[in-house]
């Protein structure tokens, strides 16, 4: 893990309105903020202790720069910072791209800065960083593999409950009863790394404690509704899902493994954070502030690795 | 009958589904039990998870071999999980659908039934037809992007 004081920030975009939009939103960090506009002065600027905030078009362009040694590298919506289109955005995630963000101003700002400011602090875990201070968050704590269920449609009730419409709460327990299935029966590993509980019968009642302990949390500040599940495995590889979830749209007529992309695709922001064999957190959030069409055709993507306790 | 969470009801060519398609709902296993021309209606359906799609593609993948297969009502739910894997519009004539719209006046949110029939030209050029609203008769827009609800119908 960096220590927040160190390493810089690269902005690479071509467009002067672009650019000063991006510098104003991490110009106050901690970090000295250093601007490019093409793809070979961007290389010669990052090194491995380096934040790369890069133009959707040059991360197309290039996709293999995610490949070079820096802390964390993330695409940001291309010309004029409109939405980034699916197609952009799965040939990023295919090719290995940690952080892609999807969505125009204002979603851009809250996303970015949440972003960037986890890798710097190294704080890598918890919804709360993409709540309004004071949006009240509900915690399920599931004892059985048959509390799904329960905990899925309590919460699904609680959303109504909250005044946001049927097609929030409809998605909330799609994405909720996918990331709980995957942290109970996908999550488990053997010293092998065989996920021995993957074809474990979904009607079979086991007792979720210690390690099998799975969290869930949600909460709502009428920006975002966010859902957070927490299983004690760490045994997801993050850089490896983007792909798998891309693969996983493309693949959806075989329907098998298609849970994460099913929960990816009913989101629009994912946001996956590993504490290898210790904690895997994810975490999807709804924007429920603007119309889906105000939004990307696509979601965001984010995969932290960090360390359970940081900072 | 019930499958799991499902409530299941064949009645002669039609064949009810209302409830939960999840874990608990082996689709499949109804091909046999109905005839070679079926009428599905779904529009009872709450909830259908990653499990449930592929038992209702085995289902429809098990109809359609064997004559012909009408969607009716499909509800909101299904019908944007089922746009995700366009192959299954392959065979399946789809009559009726529920889909989000909004209302730009009131704020309403409802999923009204569109007439998949009555409306085949716009839906196969993504275009979805304009609704009334039921608390102020404005008029309401499809809440989503067209694909989501209409790449089935594309030609």
């Amino acid at each position: 893990m960096q220590s927040a004081g160190s390493g810089k920030i690269v902005v690479a975009h071509p467009e002067r309105k672009a650019q000063r939009a991006l510098v104003r939103l991490v110009g106050a960090t901690p970090l000295p903020v250093e601007l490019v506009t093409d793809v070979d002065a961007l290389i010669k600027a990052v090194d491995g202790d380096t934040i790369a905030i890069v133009d959707a078009g040059i991360a197309r362009a290039n996709v293999g720069l995610c490949e070079r040694p820096a802390r964390a590298w993330i695409a940001v919506p291309g010309e004029g910072l409109a939405p980034a289109e699916p197609a952009g955005i799965d040939a990023l995630l295919s090719a290995g791209w940690s952080h892609v963000i999807a969505h125009p101003m204002p979603i851009l700002a809250e996303e970015l800065l949440a972003t960037v400011q986890k890798l710097i602090r190294g704080d890598t875990f918890g919804l709360e960083k993409y709540m309004t201070w004071g949006a009240e968050i509900r915690t399920y704590a599931l004892d059985d593999t048959r509390a799904r269920e329960v905990a899925v449609n309590l919460m699904a009730k609680d959303i109504i409950a909250v005044g946001l419409p049927d097609r929030i709460s409809s998605m909330v327990s799609v994405i909720a009863d996918e990331l709980i299935s995957n942290a109970v029966y996908g999550a488990p590993v053997d010293e092998s790394g065989a996920r021995f509980r993957a074809t474990e019968a979904r009607d079979a009642s086991r007792t979720l404690a210690d390690r099998d302990a799975v969290t869930v949390r949600w909460a709502t500040d009428g920006r975002y509704l966010a859902i957070e599940v927490r299983d004690r495995w760490g045994s997801i590889d993050p850089r490896a899902i983007g792909a798998k979830l891309a693969a996983g749209k493309q693949n959806a007529a075989q329907s098998e493994g298609m849970g994460l992309p099913l929960a990816y695709a009913c989101c629009n922001q994912l946001v996956i954070g590993v504490a290898p064999s210790q904690l895997t957190e994810m975490i999807a959030l709804l924007d429920v502030r603007h119309k889906p069409t105000e939004l990307a055709r696509g979601a965001s993507f984010h995969a932290f690795i960090g360390t359970v306790g940081a900072p | 009958m019930k499958l799991g969470r499902l409530d299941v009801e064949i009645a002669g060519e039609r064949l009810t589904l209302t409830g939960r398609i999840d874990d608990a709902s082996p689709l499949g296993e109804l091909v046999s039990q109905l005839p070679a021309n079926v009428v599905i209606d779904t529009s009872g359906v709450t909830f259908v998870n990653s499990i449930g799609m592929r038992e209702w593609i085995r289902l429809l993948r098990g109809l359609r071999e064997r004559g012909t297969v009408t969607l009716e009502r499909v509800a909101d739910v299904l019908i944007t999980q089922m746009n995700l894997i366009p192959d299954l519009g392959n065979n399946v004539r789809i009559a009726s659908f529920h889909a989000q719209y909004a209302c730009n006046a009131c704020g309403a949110e409802v999923a009204p039934l569109i007439d998949a029939v009555a409306h085949a030209e716009q839906l196969q050029r993504l275009k979805a037809p304009p609704m009334p609203c039921p608390e102020c008769q404005g008029q309401m827009e499809l809440a989503d992007f067209p694909e989501r609800y209409l790449t089935l119908f594309r030609v």
